[in-house]
């Protein structure tokens, strides 16, 4: 089956008309969209500095994970609502747009390792040098995901 | 001299020409605004929500403050910087834009709120931790902050669809 009917039913759903409605709908959904990042991304980069032993180092790397969770899925929860929002308003452009797809996968990849091995590395009997590997592979993925979103727009 | 002029001499300057016709130049600044709003947007919330109670509340309020700040001056440097060179790109545009002068006066509360709640809070976090409750000042500093951070997020993105 193609996707293409499903793109087509988003396009002209309540949400895409509510998107492309006001002038102003989309930039104040996109500033959400930032400030989504900032908490996901923000709360995420805090423990990967604490791993690399940049701030933070009276707590734990896995305490310090605990304490910034309620604000990584409130990050995480805005953006999953924000961004296929945005999508909506466009979606046959952002879907054949290869830096929305490279975005996409980077993301997916991101969250998967957030859950997983970001997970295993803040835990205390964790080597410090793998600790460390993982707080870089962290910030790069973040950060590809955050300049991938960036050229959408001029790809 | 007027202030239109200003922004027509800095418009023909090489550099502002570069980063407004290189294909590569804008999106790559704009990328590291963007790396920049999270890196100094998440210290910001980090500290804020300390001084709210909503989160870290089991960490002293002076870790907290006293270990990102390197981390948020940092992030507000680059953030400055970027976002210096993407106004550089087209001045006129910003000249005419609505959002664009209300982001620059919320920069300008910015500074009046860093000076305002310097020495109350900002500069001495040990303080707060020897209070027995958060005092409502460091508090309102806390909510002010954010406020202003998401009203320059979103005038910021307004800028862009600004006739």
């Amino acid at each position: 089956m193609s996707i293409l009917p499903f793109l087509d039913w988003l396009g002209s759903s309540a949400l895409a008309s509510a998107m492309n409605g006001p002038e102003w709908a989309f930039p104040v959904v996109e500033s959400f969209h930032f400030i989504g990042f900032a908490l996901l991304i923000g709360t995420i980069a805090l423990v990967d500095l604490r791993l690399l032993g940049g701030g933070m180092r009276r707590q734990s790397p896995a305490e310090l994970a605990q304490s910034l969770k309620r604000w990584t899925w409130t990050g995480l929860a805005l953006m999953l609502t924000t961004g296929p929002a945005m999508f909506s308003a466009d979606p046959r452009v952002y879907y054949f747009n290869p830096s929305f797809r490279f975005k996409i996968t980077c993301l997916l990849l991101a969250i998967l390792y957030n859950f997983t091995i970001h997970r295993w590395a803040v835990k205390p009997e964790t080597a410090p040098i793998l600790g460390k590997l993982a707080a870089i592979v962290s910030l790069a993925l973040w950060t590809t995901v955050l300049a991938a979103g960036r050229f959408i727009a001029f790809v | 001299m007027s202030l239109l002029s200003i922004c027509e001499s800095i418009q023909n300057t090489d550099l502002s020409v570069a980063i407004r016709e290189g294909a590569l130049y804008y999106p790559i600044i704009g990328g590291v605004h963007l790396l920049a709003i999270a890196l100094f947007g998440g210290m910001l919330l980090a500290v804020d929500l300390r001084l709210l109670g909503w989160g870290m509340s089991s960490y002293p309020v002076s870790d907290v403050v006293g270990q990102l700040r390197a981390w948020k001056r940092f992030g507000f440097v680059v953030v400055v910087a970027s976002g210096a060179l993407l106004a550089w790109a087209e001045p006129l545009k910003l000249y005419h834009s609505k959002s664009f002068w209300i982001k620059m006066t919320l920069m300008l509360l910015v500074a009046v709120h860093a000076l305002a709640f310097r020495q109350s809070v900002y500069a001495n976090p040990a303080k707060l931790d020897e209070a027995p409750s958060m005092p409502a000042t460091a508090k309102l500093a806390a909510a002010l902050s954010l406020a202003l951070w998401v009203g320059l997020v979103l005038s910021g993105r307004l800028i862009a669809f600004d006739a």
